[in-house]
């Protein structure tokens, strides 16, 4: 009855995406490209953060250790490339399985033993934080950062045919194996999400566990699973921050990125695709950041340029809000019009009953 | 015939809220009968249904199906020995589309990756072969009551079920969706299914039902065939006593109009209507009660009323003035009290003492506090007043409240609410999960209320409630306000069709009103 | 009787917390190649103990050499050669103790604001700045060229106003960074633990950026703030009322700790005695309870935000006022605010737990941190301290399975308890 106000509202809503898109590509396009391709690079972390935010929350738990599970990564990454001489991808690979590791021992704690949900992110976040340097200094003596020269960043690959394609080809072409490897997570993900019966379960625990209990899925399983996945995926993204970006791990480097990519699932309201879309513009803002402070003529402030990503994580935060409150007025002004109309039938309907 | 279903001696106890919900329940169902089972509301029925189910495990007693015992401690148990239930809550993912929720477990796949068109495929065969059409792309959330109802029962039909156990499956249904909804139940007894039909409406089991067996208390007294029952016996049998909830009070002598609510517009959890063009109206010196199948507004309109849900559309207004809008604490300061439908998370505060939870409605006031600080020896002297007042034995002045009783926590409530001779009093199930002589307190209390002048509104599932308290009664359905009957001519069957929605009794009796 | 038991039942936890967490952490300690006992004996000497403390039994009473060759032995706490220990302790605890009290307050509102370590800064830099800067204004006012021949009734009266000015400062600006989160959260339902987690980030870049910018004072390698005017100054003790007490003579123990127990008491009665504090308290938990009674559950929420930022933000102040006197580029990064997260999180935000819990939790920083001199980093300070958090949320499991164990039944007990999980609905 209302199809035709929905219609006109999609109308609008793609309209005003449209605009959105085209500003944003010419704003992108006077961009120079280093700064656009850094874009691409820097946001990595944010495209596997967010994915392994995703893959916990659409089953229903709020995975607040990804900050930790990332610096598990980081440094794993690096201790093991230190210690074997290992190619970079072994690294890459290892901080996967750590990352996941955590993510289970999180699970057990949090579904097994119960323990509050917030306290167990703070204390495993603060645990990894201290362990990671514990470990750096009494296994590897190193103080604040671990570097070496048998710790070889992951190389560059060029993508064949689109490294040819002009503006394109350098946009894209020329990152690490992690990069393109986040990309193809984005796939992955979705895929495991709506085409898959793992995600289907995983989804359904998330909406209404009544609902998937009642059908006999095993509600415990699919969260330990999703957690084990996401905190892969977070060890993952730790890993290119210090195999992807440097050859070395310092302290504490994820610096609230976790905490960012969790921001970039909310923004995305959970939806894959739109989170790497999300996690490239916090990419964009990190690399701005950087960009700016190494051009000391327009004397920015380099710590106020460093706070950019976080600023830009608050006004996500508020905009999402917004638009969930926007959405509830509109569901209520549309259940007001209905009933008004309901009304006046009903008083049309008296009047020709008298 | 062979019995599908034979439950032996099943035993229930509650250790959380000491409760004896299944006391030797003996029970056979027959291959192919639509088997009723009624009683009222905590009599046992879906404590049951849930243990058949595998939802819940007995403490004694077995269950055997086509006469071998199983062991049935999970859901998979029960779906593997052919039982399928539709609980009274449905249990579907609402964004999931109509093919998702029925396959949802058992979705076809290669290595893992769904077959989304035999998905669908198999959706639109199994709908086709029980006549019960469905378009099997549309989410859930976007269809009807009904349907989803249809959807519940498809997801249990694809699973192969033969015994189907429907918990209470006409209580959120319309008229028509009703009448539709028997005709499919007798189809499928048809095709040789068993069904047991769990409600308290005893007007379908008449309808529909071969054998009815009647739940009290958690006991089974007695299953008999459905055509040899009349209505009145079957609710005899429910009720375990003729008579039914008597309590002595005067007639009302009804003054001015203190609540008035007009063409009420609220929304329920996510935005959805909940009260759609709902309006009463309450007087000083009378108990107005609210009837209805829950679920069809009640709370929503109560918590409209007192201030903790927004007003999407129309007015309240009180002694005239408009408060639609006011804030809760502006409603209570003018007289507005409230004994709420869930007293252990809104009405009372567990995890505090007793001081703390008599005072929430006046602390701000003098004695209690004077410039923001303070006063321990009102507040102290105010929860023994209520202690002695409504003889609360357990509790004690500053101790914590966790461990009392659910008529002890009542009476708490109540002391609080009635506390200052409030002149409106809304009361939401005042009396669920108490035992009987709380409820007896309970209802004298109200009455005594009424009698001093205030206007009462009680809202209550249960019908003898209703009946024995009120005034006038209004019917709610589907978030409106279908009747208001004077008390007197109120009976149970007139309301029972009112609250199935029927409109033809509201409308005969505009015509005889007419005439 | 009932008290005693009271008493000893909410403690029974932490202490087995405790013991736990050290036991998991001496894990940590033996990858090392490094003796536990010996650690934690140092860990604990250098923590708690007096100057020269050995071993455990040196925390309560140790043999002292007096003059004349021979040895007595001594109560360890109350021994002060050459400063005690326990005075360098108080000093440490006092903004943890002011921080905590902010976490509480915010937590007993039912806010997870974890935002403590920016209000801290917040209030630290305002502090720093305006310790200066408001001596030099009136100076300026008076016209008093040379400040140290500023006549000596004006540096009394001035003693008094400028550190109140500071701290004033200090808390409303710690409140108002409270109170942002708070406000989208009780507006557009905004999570306030990501949102104060972001906010103390920006926070640390702004404070690096003043340091290293605006507020630099000089050419030091490090980055500071101009250090503040001597009239801004929470003199320590053993500069002030102390300084013959030997106790006293190596910490900056001061006004400061006075102030973080005068606090303490006051956030007691807020959230005991007054309507504002049962406000907040109602709201937190079930939130239907405080709608139902008609309280204002958001104001009381922005309310105890407010109060919660302005604790750390005087937390900052203190730390500025009374001990560094300036701020040095990478005291954003101290975590004394989310230590105070912490100390809350371990007291159950109980006011006397955190009184008590926090000389325990600077103890044992302090032990950790003299640690790295040894062989282990101070890391392991964070390392146990994440174990016993770890442990004392368990409290659930932790008393299941100790009265499964006392009464012997523990491995019966285990298995019936996972089969009956999952049946339930």
């Amino acid at each position: 009855m209302n199809t035709q106000a929905q219609d006109s509202r999609r109308y609008i809503r793609l309209a005003l995406t449209a605009i959105i898109v085209v500003v944003a590509i010419l704003v992108l396009l006077n961009l120079p490209i280093t700064l656009l391709q850094s874009s691409i690079r820097l946001a990595t972390p944010y495209v596997l953060g967010s994915m392994a935010a995703i893959v916990a929350s659409r089953a229903g738990v709020l995975n607040l250790a990804i900050e930790g599970m990332m610096l598990v990564g980081s440094f794993i990454a690096v201790a093991v490339l230190y210690r074997t001489g290992l190619d970079p991808l072994a690294g890459a690979l290892a901080a996967t399985v750590a990352g996941g590791i955590l993510g289970m021992v999180f699970a057990i704690l949090y579904l097994r033993i119960r323990i509050n949900l917030i306290i167990l992110a703070l204390a495993v976040n603060l645990f990894i934080s201290n362990a990671t340097v514990y470990f750096m200094r009494t296994q590897f003596d190193a103080f604040g950062t671990l570097a070496d020269p048998s710790i070889r960043a992951l190389p560059t690959l060029t993508l064949p045919i689109i490294d040819q394609i002009p503006f394109i080809g350098q946009l894209l072409s020329g990152h690490n194996a992690v990069v393109y490897l986040s990309w193809i997570m984005v796939v992955v993900v979705w895929v495991i999400l709506f085409r898959t019966q793992f995600g289907r379960h995983l989804r359904a625990v998330g909406e209404n566990k009544a609902a998937a209990e009642s059908v006999g899925i095993n509600i415990t399983r699919i969260q330990v699973f999703a957690l084990t996945f996401s905190g892969m995926l977070a060890g993952l993204a730790g890993s290119f921050l210090s195999i992807g970006v440097l050859s070395q791990f310092v302290d504490n480097m994820t610096d609230g990125r976790g905490w960012t990519a969790i921001t970039v699932s909310l923004f995305a309201f959970e939806q894959p695709i739109a989170a790497f879309f999300t996690a490239l513009f916090f990419g964009l803002s990190e690399a701005l950041s950087f960009y700016l402070q190494a051009r000391p003529e327009l004397a920015l402030p380099p710590d106020l340029l460093l706070a950019l990503p976080q600023i830009a994580t608050i006004a996500a935060l508020v905009i999402v809000a917004l638009r969930i409150r926007a959405g509830e007025l509109l569901k209520r002004r549309e259940f007001a019009a209905q009933f008004g109309r309901e009304l006046s039938k009903l008083r049309q309907g008296q009047i020709a009953g008298d | 015939m062979s019995n599908a279903i034979e439950l032996q001696h099943i035993r229930k106890y509650f250790a959380s809220s000491q409760v004896l919900a299944c006391d030797d329940v003996s029970l056979s169902v027959e291959s192919g009968e639509v088997h009723a089972i009624v009683g009222e509301n905590g009599a046992g029925k879906t404590t049951l249904m849930s243990i058949l189910y595998g939802l819940l495990t007995p403490d004694e007693g077995q269950i055997l199906i086509k006469d071998s015992p199983v062991r049935i401690t999970h859901p998979n148990d029960a779906i593997r020995n052919g039982i399928g239930m539709v609980h009274q809550h449905f249990k579907l993912v609402p964004s999931f589309t109509i093919a998702q929720n029925i396959m949802l477990g058992i979705e076809p796949n290669r290595a893992g990756f769904i077959n989304v068109n035999s998905e669908a495929e198999q959706v639109r065969n199994l709908a086709e072969s029980f006549g019960l059409p469905v378009n099997p792309d549309l989410p859930v959330r976007e269809i009807s009551v009904g349907m989803q109802q249809r959807v519940e029962i498809l997801k249990i039909l694809q699973r192969n079920a033969q015994i189907l156990i429907l918990d209470e499956p006409t209580a959120v249904l319309t008229p028509q969706e009703v009448r539709e909804f028997l005709t499919v139940v007798r189809r499928l007894a048809g095709t040789g299914r068993t069904i047991l039909f769990i409600t308290h409406k005893l007007a379908e089991v008449k309808a529909i039902a071969d054998r009815v067996t009647t739940m009290r208390r958690g006991r089974n007294v007695g299953t008999h065939f459905a055509k040899d029952q009349t209505i009145r016996d079957m609710a005899n049998l429910m009720v375990g006593r003729v008579v039914t909830l008597t309590v002595e009070k005067g007639p009302a002598h009804p003054g001015e109009t203190v609540l008035q609510a007009e063409n009420l517009l609220v929304a329920g959890a996510d935005g959805i209507p909940a009260v759609f063009g709902a309006s009463l109206d309450v007087r000083a010196g009378e108990i107005l009660g609210v009837a209805g199948v829950s679920g069809n507004g009640q709370t929503e309109l109560v918590e409209a009323i007192v201030g903790m849900r927004p007003v999407d559309g129309g007015t309240i207004r009180y002694l005239g003035q408009n408060i639609t809008h006011a804030l809760v604490r502006e409603r209570r300061e003018a007289g507005l009290a409230h004994i709420p439908e869930d007293r252990l998370t809104t009405g009372l505060n567990l995890t505090t003492n007793l001081d703390e939870n008599v005072v929430v409605t006046s602390y701000q006031h003098k004695p209690y506090s004077q410039q923001g600080i303070f006063s321990f020896a009102p507040i102290r002297a105010l929860a023994q007043e209520i202690i002695d007042k409504f003889a609360i034995k357990s509790a004690r002045v500053g101790e914590p409240i966790k461990t009392l009783s659910g008529g002890n926590l009542q009476k708490i409530v109540l002391g609080r609410e009635l506390k200052g001779d409030p002149k409106l009093i809304i009361a939401n199930q005042p009396t669920r999960g108490l035992d009987v002589g709380s409820i007896e307190f309970v209802h004298k209390t109200l009455i005594e209320a009424r009698d001093k002048g205030a206007a009462v509104l009680l809202v209550s599932v249960e019908l003898d409630e209703i009946l024995a308290l009120s005034d006038r009664i209004a019917v709610m359905f589907a978030g409106k306000v279908l009747a208001v009957l004077d008390a007197k001519e109120a009976t149970e069957e007139k309301l029972g069709l009112l609250m199935a929605g029927s409109l033809e009794l509201h409308e005969a009796n505009a015509e005889r009103a007419h005439v | 009787m009932k008290a005693l038991r009271q008493t000893l039942d909410s403690i029974s936890i932490p202490i087995i917390a405790i013991l736990l967490g050290l036991a998991a952490s001496s894990i940590f300690v033996a990858l090392a190649n490094v003796s536990p006992i010996e650690t934690y004996q140092k860990l604990f000497c250098e923590g708690f103990g007096p100057r020269g403390c050995q071993n455990f039994g040196d925390l309560l009473f140790f043999q002292v050499s007096n003059g004349d060759g021979g040895t007595s032995t001594v109560f360890s706490p109350l021994y002060g050669e050459g400063g005690s220990r326990i005075a360098l302790l108080l000093e440490q605890a006092t903004p943890l103790i002011l921080t905590a009290l902010s976490a509480a307050v915010a937590f007993q509102a039912g806010m997870f604001s974890i935002g403590m370590d920016g209000q801290f800064v917040m209030g630290a830099i305002t502090a720093a700045f305006l310790g200066y800067w408001v001596p030099d204004q009136i100076y300026l006012l008076v016209g008093v060229t040379d400040p140290e021949a500023a006549p000596i009734i004006l540096k009394t009266i001035m003693h008094g106003v400028v550190p109140l000015i500071c701290l004033g400062a200090a808390m409303l600006v710690g409140a108002i960074y409270s109170w942002i989160p708070g406000y989208i959260k009780v507006k557009l339902n905004v999570n306030e633990l990501i949102s104060t987690i972001i906010f103390n980030a920006i926070a640390v870049q702004l404070i690096t950026y003043l340091v290293n910018f605006p507020m630099r004072a000089d050419f030091n390698n490090i980055a500071r703030t101009r250090r503040i005017d001597d009239t801004a100054w929470l003199i320590p003790f053993n500069r002030g009322i102390f300084q013959d007490v030997e106790w006293f003579s190596g910490a900056r123990v001061g006004v400061g700790l006075i102030i973080a127990l005068i606090a303490a008491g006051l956030v007691w009665f807020y959230l005991r005695r007054t309507t504002a504090g049962y406000e907040q308290r109602m709201t937190r938990g079930t939130s239907l309870f405080a709608r139902f009674g008609g309280i204002p559950t958001g104001r009381a929420v922005l309310r105890a935000m407010l109060i919660s930022g302005a604790l750390s933000g005087l937390a900052g102040a203190i730390a500025i006022l009374g001990v560094e006197r300036r701020v040095v580029d990478g005291f954003a990064t101290g975590g004394t605010g989310f230590d105070g997260v912490l100390v809350a999180i371990l007291a159950k935000e109980s006011i006397v737990g955190i009184l008590l819990v926090a000389p325990f939790f600077a103890g044992l920083n302090l032990g950790a941190t003299n640690l790295q001199f040894g062989d282990l980093p101070r890391q392991l300070g964070g390392i146990i301290i994440s174990f016993i958090i770890l442990f004392n949320a368990m409290e659930d499991f932790i008393r299941q399975r100790l009265r499964a164990l006392l009464r012997g039944r523990y491995w019966t007990r285990k298995s019936s308890a996972t089969s009956g999980e999952s049946t339930a609905v």
